[in-house]
This record gives C-alpha cells, structure tokens and sequence, in this order.
C-alpha cells in the first residue's frame, strides 16, 4: 500500500526566511504520526502545505494520493483539518456547527443526518447538541471540532496542537478517540507541545529551525539523542553538592524536583557507581538512588541544544 | 442537488443562523436604519421659515409701519422686537436673538410720498449661508414687491394708466411643488443607510473569521471562494431590499414622498447598489487583519461616498475635479435612480446608464473581492 503522506525535499521560503527546509518524510496508512518542534519550527508551515493552504517554494508532496502543489483542491476533499483555536462558529449551536462543516463537504439529505448522529455518539455530544458552542468547556469544543475535522470521513486527518489549553482529564479522552480514529484506518498527523502526548505517536519527526533533524519511534528517539542512563537521586545536603556537581566530567543534565533532583549521566564517562561514590562523598549520605528511562523531553532538548551550538 | 448547490446553501443557512442570533445586528440592520430614517428625515431640513427679526422703525409714520408688518406677514421672518436704533439692531444680531434686522430711516414716509426713493436696510447675518440667503431673497422680494405696488397707488392716484411691469416671472416648480426637503432628502437618506450598513456589516463579518479562526478552517474544505462569498452576500441581498422597502414605506407615510415610479426599477437598482456596497465591504475585509480594522476601513469608504454622492450636497456645486470622482461613486448612481423613479416617474429610457453603471460597479467590485479573497488564502 502506498503511504498516505509522502513528503520529498519539501521547501517553503518567505523572502530570505526559509521556513522548512528540504523536508522529506512518508506517513503509513493508520499510521499516528507526531511532529514536534519549538514554535516558529516550521511545524505549521508544514502543516498548511500539506493541507492545500500554502505553496510549496520546491519539493513537493502528495497526500490522500494527489499532489499538494498542483491539486490542492482534491487534496482538501481528501483530509480534515483541526487547529489549536477549534475554529468553531462560537455563537451556532454545536449542531448547527456539525451541519455546517458536513454541508460544505457535500454531505445532504440521508447521508448528512446519519453522519451527525454517528459523530454525535461517537464523541459523546449528545447532552450538548442544542448548546451554543461557545458556552462549552474547552475539552467539549475540541471534540466538536474533532467530530467537525472528520464527518465527511477523511482518509487523513491533521491536527495542529489539539489539545491546547484543555486538562489533562479530557487529554487523556480526547488521545483515546485519537487512537479509536487510527484504529478504524484513519491516518493521523499531530503537532504537539506535550511530551508525554508524543508517546502516543507511532513515529515523532523532530523540527529545528525548519529542518526535519529526527525522525524515528520515541524509543528509537530516546535511544539515539538521549543516550547515557537517567538517575533520580534523593539525601540529605543534596543541593549543596548538586551545585558543585553541574559541569563535572560525564554529567549531562541536572535537574530538580521537590526533595530530589534527577541527574542523566554518560556511562562512558561517569557510571551510577561512580556518581553515587562522587555524592557520598560530599555528604549526601544517606542516599537513595533509582534508574528511570529517558524522556522524549530529554530528547527534544538534547536535540534543540545541539542545534543551537551548531554541530549537526 | 448538485454539490455546489449544497455548499451555497450551508453557507447561506449558517449566515442567516448567526445573523439571527445576534440581537444587536438584527437591530443594526432593522431598527437602527428606520429610526435613523425617521430622525433624520426631520432633522436634515433645509426649508427656512421663522427666521427670527427685529424691526428699528425710526419714521414711525403709517407708511413704514405698514411696510414692517406686512414684510413679516409671512412665515419667513418673524418678529422678535422691535428696538430703538440701529446699534441695538446690531447688538441682537451679534448675540443671536435676530438673524435679520430691517431699519427703516427717519423720512421714510416722506420719501416714498415724495417718490424720491426711499431706502430700507436690512442687517443679515451671514454666518448660516442658508439661512441668510433665504432671509435676504425675501427682503429683497418683498422690497421690489412693494416698490411696484406704491407706483401703482400713486398713478391711480394722479389718474394716469396704472404702469404694468414689463416683464414678471411666474415660476411653477414640478415634481415637488412644496419645494418639501424630506422629499427630496429622504431617498437619499435611504441609500445612504443602506450603504452604512450593508458595507460595515460585510467587512466586518468577514474580518470576525478570519480573527476567529474560522476563515482558516473553510479554506482547508473543498468550498470555494466564490461560493463561500456568494453565500455570505445572499442573506444581506435579501435584508436590503427589505430594509429598502421599509424605508420607502416610511417615506411615503411619514415624509409623504410620492412613489411614482417602477418599484421594480428600483428593485433592480437596489440589488446592483447592494453588489457594490457589499463587495466594497468584502473587499475591505481581505485587507483588514481585525474587526477592527475593517469597521475603520468601512467608514473610510462610506464617509467620502456619502459626501460625494450629491445626497448632502449637489454634486453640481462641487469644483470638476471633485465632481469627476463622484462618477466612480455607487451612491450617486443609486441616489439618482432613486429620486428620478420615486419623485419624476423616470423609466427605464432615463436611469439605464445609471443601473449599468450600477451593475459594472458591483461586478467589478465583487470580482476584485473575490481574486483578492483568494489570493490572500492561498
């Protein structure tokens, strides 16, 4: 089967600024795609080109099976859209919502009714059907405007930061209707600013200042660019020689939490042995130590630093 | 039904949804354009009556007292007081309690007895021109009036044939024989409410998608600019013309404007006004980042097309190089249609270059919106 996204040298410039550089990538069918970067990145340039909305400067794409640059019209048909702001008609009910963005897919009589109720069902809007939508908590307007991105049944569906600004209660529902979407065949690509979101993804790109500069599964990920052993450490007079343990030899990372502090260490140059021995030492006795498992944090990080000294 | 057509109408049905909801622009687009109507119909008034007059008799004989009252017999000036001299006469110009001051000399009687021409000084104040205009023509008027019938007394008196004026001017002014303003000023008024709100309500309603999101959300479906604007044109094209017949109905109750001519005629008008205004506003929103923008927007656009439209003023008194841009304006087109259809019954032969232009301005208007619309999404 050919992918549903295919990507290649894929580049937009506003004048001097190039946005996304030379992009290449292809998403699976059903795949759950993640796409990180820092604002400004180029995540959403990205995002409006393979949704019709933007030009590509070179390179291209074909996404839903058509070519972004000179069928953008085949390839809205083909997709659905949802952005961090819902993009809802606050003052409509969510009904009149729903029929609106079915309607201006093409979708009447029979076919119309019938999609709404299933969408209804499906994201559990029945209670607030007649309800203006602009009168709702912000977890039951991202699901209207989930159900409103994929009524008319796209094959591929783009979300840009969906879940801004919602708690994480409703995150947590919200990523299992994702994951209910992509179950059923539907092909998700996902702008994020929550780590522990990404762990959802099948496979994360990363993007530094317009480039793609990873791309792989989050373990893959955080087995290549957060390499080296995470260690939570907790004792007496820690902070004291926390300070003193910053630029030392091997330690990669130093950060705090409540009591305790976690330390990432490169092994090849400072094992857990010898940082506990390096601890002891300084008073911080007795001292509790456990390994825990790098982070896609970890990973953004190192790879956004990396980026900013500049040895690619 | 065809795609296309279910796309027009959901954009048409969201519209009149959101229109619907929102109290206030139902009453922007109903209510405010009436009262508006009603009130300006009555304020805008340039008919001058009861311009206020003081009289310096200094004769005090027969002649200039009968020359004082039957001067302020009409309903032109009417007296205030009479004072003393001349300095009093000023006085009350200066602070406003008189506009016109009529001062009649010592020996007035005299004079006119003598047949040695006697004077009579009017004091105007000039600083309303209309007013002082009307005010200074019926002095004047009555002064030649006068002057005629004192010669015609005295040849009868001395029994000589009575002197006819050599030539006299009957004047009969058609159409609006009471010379009423409203009548004139209320079709005007109609138009440019209609302008007013039809242009700030597009701009506007457009600018709030694209501020919301929304607008950003239609470009990713398959709905096409053209539709999207068609859609969103049709509800207010329907509101106009409503608006429209509400206006003239008020006009014809309230202000007693006749409605001579085809109101078909000026249906068809009314909708070619309403392409242009509201393509205006469209076109005002796609270069408008916020609402607020596009409402600035708007009223720069309505403002100078009222003024020189010829509804404030005639475009005739205009300097030509101003006068020229006023065939560029909707507004005058529409405000003549109007006047000529409603007060003239002028048809079809006499207002066809002005719905052409009507049309080309709309289409033109609506063409440009629509590119620019488009360029700015992709």
């Amino acid at each position: 089967m050919s992918p549903a996204i295919e990507v290649r040298h894929l580049t937009r410039r506003f004048g001097d600024f190039v946005a996304v550089d030379d992009v290449s990538f292809d998403v699976g069918v059903g795949e759950i795609f993640g796409y990180l970067g820092a604002n400004g990145a180029g995540k959403s340039t990205t995002i409006r080109m393979l949704c019709g909305l933007l030009t590509p400067s070179s390179g291209g794409a074909r996404v839903a099976g058509f070519d972004v640059g000179s069928e953008p019209e085949r390839v809205k048909a083909g997709i659905g859209y949802m952005s961090q702001k819902f993009s809802l008609y606050l003052d409509l009910s969510v009904r009149a919502n729903l029929e609106f963005f079915a309607s201006a897919y093409g979708a009447q009589g029979r076919t119309l009714s019938t999609r709404i109720a299933e969408m209804v069902e499906r994201m559990g809007l029945g209670a607030v059907e007649d309800a203006v939508t602009g009168s709702l908590p912000g977890g039951l307007q991202q699901r209207v405007a989930l159900a409103s991105a994929v009524l008319h049944r796209p094959r591929i569906v783009f979300l840009d930061e969906p879940t801004a600004g919602v708690d994480p209660v409703q995150r947590r529902t919200f990523w299992a209707l994702i994951r209910d979407l992509a179950a059923q065949g539907t092909t998700v690509f996902v702008t994020t600013h929550y780590m522990d979101e990404a762990e959802n993804c099948a496979r994360i790109g990363i993007m530094v200042d317009g480039k793609l500069v990873a791309l792989d599964t989050p373990t893959g990920l955080k087995r290549t660019h957060a390499p080296g052993r995470v260690l939570e450490v907790r004792g007496p007079r820690l902070s004291v020689a926390l300070d003193a343990l910053k630029g030392t030899p091997g330690v990669l990372d130093v950060s705090r939490f409540g009591a305790g502090a976690t330390v990432r260490v490169d092994p090849e140059r400072m094992a857990p042995e010898a940082l506990a021995a390096w601890l002891r030492a300084r008073g911080v006795d007795p001292l509790e130590m456990e390994e825990s498992a790098p982070t896609l944090d970890d990973v953004f990080l190192a790879l956004t630093a990396r980026a900013q000294r500049g040895d690619d | 039904m065809h795609p296309l057509l279910v796309q027009y109408r959901a954009v048409v049905v969201k519209e009149v949804r959101q229109t619907v909801r929102d109290r206030r622009v139902m009453a922007l687009l109903t209510i405010a354009p009436l009262v508006q109507l009603f009130v300006l119909g009555f304020a805008v008034n340039f008919d001058v009556r009861h311009v206020p007059t003081v009289v310096v008799d200094q004769d005090r004989t027969v002649e200039s007292r009968d020359y004082a009252r039957a001067q302020l017999a009409g309903d032109t000036l009417d007296l205030k007081a009479e004072l003393r001299d001349e300095h009093a006469a000023e006085e009350a110009l200066e602070d406003g309690r008189a506009s016109v001051a009529l001062v009649l000399p010592r020996d007035f009687q005299k004079d006119v007895l003598r047949g040695q021409g006697a004077q009579v000084q009017a004091l105007v104040d000039g600083s309303d021109p209309t007013r002082s205009g009307v005010a200074s023509d019926a002095v004047a008027r009555f002064a030649a009036l006068r002057a005629t019938q004192l010669l015609q007394a005295q040849a009868r008196a001395q029994g000589t044939s009575v002197p006819r004026a050599p030539v006299a001017l009957v004047p009969r002014v058609l159409y609006n024989p009471e010379l009423s303003t409203s009548v004139y000023v209320v079709p005007g008024i109609a138009a440019m409410l209609l302008l007013i709100v039809t242009t700030v309500i597009m701009a506007m309603g457009l600018s709030r998608e694209r501020e919301t999101g929304t607008l950003e959300q239609l470009q990713v479906t398959p709905l096409r600019p053209g539709i999207l604007m068609a859609g969103k044109v049709t509800p207010f094209l329907v509101i106009g013309l409503v608006d429209v017949g509400l206006a003239l109905s008020v006009g014809a109750w309230v202000f007693g404007v006749p409605l001579r001519g085809s109101l078909v005629l000026v249906a068809v008008a009314t909708l070619f006004y309403l392409l242009s205004t509201l393509g205006v506003g469209l076109l005002i929103a796609t270069v408008s980042r916020t609402q607020q923008q596009a409402f600035v927007g708007g009223f720069l656009f309505v403002l100078p097309a009222v003024l020189l439209s010829g509804v404030m003023s005639p475009i005739r008194a205009m300097p030509d190089w101003l006068a020229v841009v006023t065939y560029v304006n909707p507004v005058r087109y529409y405000v003549e249609v109007l006047r000529g259809s409603l007060l003239k019954d002028a048809g079809l032969p006499d207002l066809w270059r002005q719905l052409v232009m009507l049309a080309a301005f709309g289409t033109v208007v609506m063409s440009v919106a629509a590119r620019r619309f488009h360029k700015t999404s992709a």
